[in-house]
């Protein structure tokens, strides 16, 4: 399978501190990726050397099959926002997309055209300095889309945002992903993308804690799946020939641990048993996500 | 050129390079009513004299300089540097962008600085009934040595931010090395000094002090200069990474 990224034992050493080690993954095209992880853990430095920014101390990461600075025009392939104040203060937001454009051979135009996608055309031709920190994340986000990449990575693009910001964020994304386009996006803070992303990695003290989709990160950690059906005793037979365990806490109910709700779903449509409810219990998402990256992990 | 396109567009977009113009048009309107007119006339009869009031125009190298340093560190300051580099992975072409930039906006300093303080300067020569002694040469050799010098200033101050891309340190570093430095040691020293870019510079505009290197030379230990900050900012531009 040919991956969008893939990062294979990154690491980046500053004196004495590691702040990303032996650090490998990949993104699939077409996914919505959390990249989550405390503050610290080591997120905007891998970043920076996906995109070229910073040189790994080990390791190397390629993007399109290619280290980001290899890429022919690597901004009209790949978008990306890392900070949400890199802007000139003294410059209005046109003429900061203007000069981005006109560095890639682009026209004055799609600057225009980027500022009406995030809705910022009014504000335009101010200064950014009046901007609000929404108004800037979507000025960084239409500098990132400027190209029409295929790529968007966002290094914490929830920051600041009011609960409307974040959930038009989560709308574009999900819109941009639904064309076959892939987006990495970090976040310190599980709940601000819980909502957007398909799978999660999940990283601490710059290692790779865990990488899957969030149900399967929700039954690993000893989440739950509530399951009702008109044959109780048939489906607990099944699952548990499925190595699943089971509890019964009334007539209808089972209760599937450590597992999915899609594999629930899987065997008991193989045997041919309906089922009236099927949902995940359990841990919340944060909780899960606090519990991972509170583990202690030697430097 | 694309990225050079977009270096140009910095330029134009803040006012940084405005604040800069008007204080340099100022700095030169003041300087020369102030020289012109107060001067005895006796003072402003030879050419050496001439020469050495009207080429005042050469402070707009430090102007030209200023506005080269802040094409890299305004981008280190705002962060901008980020978006650029993901924009333009290339970093020698990001950087001979800048470069040329740098010269292209030294120049038009050099043709404003010099031609005020050369209008303004010959006018109320005449208004004061002094005639200009200087041979058409070296006007000649003023206007183009000091425009020249002034987009040469321009590029050293892109190396300059470049080396160190703190914009505060960076400035003070060409400060302190323009106004105190380079005269303490062509004051002690002025068969070093003459070579250091300041003095270099100035001898690009004839002969205007003794001890000077040759117009020619001049423009060689200039360019020697720019080059080699290019070299030293470039090395360090490519081996930093961007935070």
């Amino acid at each position: 399978m040919t991956y969008v990224i893939e990062s294979a034992s990154l690491s980046k050493r500053y004196g004495d501190v590691l702040a990303v080690d032996d650090l490998s993954f990949n993104i699939e095209a077409g996914t919505i990726t959390g990249f989550l992880g405390p503050n610290g853990a080591g997120k905007s430095t891998t970043l920076r050397m996906l995109l070229g920014l910073a040189k790994p101390t080990l390791g190397h990461a390629t993007i399109f099959g290619k280290p980001y600075g290899e890429l022919d025009e690597p901004a009209l392939r790949v978008g990306a926002v890392l900070e949400a104040t890199d802007f000139h203060p003294g410059r209005s937001g046109r003429d900061h997309l203007r000069m981005l454009s006109r560095a890639v051979g682009l026209p004055d135009q799609r600057a225009d055209d980027v500022l009406e996608l995030v809705e910022l055309q009014e504000a335009a031709r101010r200064r950014v300095k009046g901007y609000s920190l929404g108004m800037r994340q979507r000025l960084g986000l239409a500098s990132a889309l400027l190209g029409d990449p295929d790529l968007l990575v966002l290094d914490e693009p929830a920051n600041g945002l009011d609960p409307e910001g974040v959930r038009w964020l989560r709308d574009f994304l999900r819109d941009f992903a639904s064309r076959g386009r892939t987006v990495l996006i970090s976040s310190h803070v599980l709940a601000e993308i819980a909502q957007t992303v398909d799978r999660v990695l999940i990283i601490n003290h710059g290692r790779l804690i865990t990488e899957s989709t969030l149900e399967e990160l929700t039954a690993r950690v000893g989440g739950v799946v509530r399951v009702q059906s008109t044959k109780p005793d048939q489906l607990a037979l099944a699952l548990h020939r499925e190595g699943i365990a089971t509890s019964r806490p009334n007539d209808h109910t089972l209760l599937a641990q450590g597992t999915t709700r899609e594999r629930v779903g899987d065997i008991a449509l193989a045997e041919g048993i309906a089922i009236h409810e099927l949902l995940t219990e359990g841990s919340s998402l944060e909780e899960v996500f606090l519990d991972l990256t509170s583990e202690v992990v030697a430097p | 050129m694309k990225q050079l396109r977009a270096e140009l567009l910095k330029i134009r977009s803040t006012r940084t390079t405005t604040g800069l113009l008007v204080g340099l048009i100022a700095l030169a309107l003041l300087f020369t009513i102030l020289t012109c007119t107060l001067s005895p006339i006796s003072q402003l009869l030879t050419e050496r004299e001439q020469a050495n009031v009207l080429s005042f125009g050469s402070v707009a190298g430090v102007f030209a300089a200023l506005a080269g340093i802040m094409l890299f560190t305004s981008e280190y300051r705002f962060g901008t540097i980020r978006p650029t580099s993901l924009f333009n992975a290339d970093r020698n072409r990001l950087f001979t962008a800048k470069f040329i930039a740098g010269m292209l906006s030294g120049l038009i300093f050099g043709v404003i600085g010099e031609g005020i303080v050369l209008s303004v300067g010959v006018g109320i020569f005449k208004l004061r009934g002094v005639g200009l002694v200087m041979s058409g040469a070296n006007v000649t050799e003023l206007i183009v040595g000091a425009v020249i010098g002034t987009a040469l200033w321009g590029a050293i101050g892109v190396g300059i931010g470049a080396v160190v891309p703190n914009q505060v340190g960076a400035v003070i570093s060409l400060l302190a090395w323009g106004f105190v430095v380079e005269n303490l040691v062509f004051g002690f020293l002025p068969t070093i000094g003459r070579f250091l870019p300041v003095h270099a510079a100035d001898a690009m505009m004839g002969s205007i002090q003794d001890k000077q290197l040759p117009g020619d030379v001049g423009v060689l230990v200039v360019v020697a200069w720019a080059l080699t900050l290019a070299v030293v900012g470039l090395a360090l531009l490519r081996r930093r990474d961007v935070t």
